[in-house]
């Protein structure tokens, strides 16, 4: 549910909505979810300051609820 | 807008704004689809503004979607604004409120910001309040220019805070 729903949000902020991919991970700090996103749309996605990307944590977390999860927004060209 | 001939063409201020709120309205009602939550979404104009509210169906049932502070109301309404935005090009001023929560913080700094300028009026002496965001100063900005006092905003987000000023 989780990553479905990072998805919805971050396929409405950006310009190629067809190029959003979110992948779930477990890791033991919890569940990890990168999220991939067209090279045009990246500074879209963290917004000044990572303002956006902090935006989408904070909506995800709640929806989390009591279980931790993080948030990577990945940079394609660089990884 | 120069020539009459492009006044067809220009959408009203407020179709516009309704416009914005059913933008907004899909995709919020998707969000909340896919988590599973219960909540009506209800659309107006308030103040040159898109209004939207998320209404819970029980009472309590979305307090997670405000937070304890407001802050993922606000983490909301910035995610929406660029929703908005990402469509229509424009930048959009939604406010966005889930569950009655900003009218009820509003209530609470209506009646803080009155203590404050009885306390202004009292003392002669500025008073200055705890932080509070850029929806709950304007709160407080307005409710001293109401009362005919003047105010000021100083320190650094999210350390912000309102200083009613003495007439």
């Amino acid at each position: 549910m989780l990553a479905d729903a990072l998805e919805h949000l971050v396929r409405g902020i950006v310009d190629n909505p067809d190029d959003v991919r979110v992948a779930s991970r477990a890791t033991r700090r919890g569940d990890l979810l990168e999220v991939r996103v067209h090279p045009d749309d990246l500074g879209r996605v963290i917004g000044r300051g990572g303002r956006t990307a902090r935006a989408l944590r904070t909506v995800v977390g709640a929806l989390a609820g009591d279980e931790p999860v993080r948030v990577d927004v990945v940079d394609v060209d660089r990884r | 807008m120069t020539s009459s001939e492009t006044q067809p063409v220009a959408p009203s201020p407020t179709k516009r704004l309704e416009d914005e709120g059913e933008i907004a309205a899909d995709y919020l009602e998707e969000l909340l689809d896919i988590a599973d939550l219960d909540g009506d979404i209800e659309i107006d104009v308030e103040n040159d503004r898109a209004a939207v509210e998320i209404v819970a169906e029980a009472p309590g049932a979305l307090k997670h979607l405000a937070g304890s502070h407001g802050e993922v109301l606000e983490a909301l309404q910035e995610l929406t604004r660029l929703a908005v935005q990402t469509r229509t090009g424009e930048r959009s001023r939604l406010m966005l409120d889930v569950a009655g929560y900003r009218a009820a913080r509003r209530a609470e700094l209506v009646t803080l910001a009155e203590s404050a300028i009885a306390a202004v009026r009292e003392s002669g002496q500025e008073v200055a309040l705890d932080p509070l965001n850029a929806f709950e100063r304007k709160v407080v900005h307005d409710q001293v220019a109401a009362a005919g006092l003047s105010s000021d905003s100083r320190g650094v987000e999210p350390e912000r805070y309102v200083v009613v000023l003495p007439a």
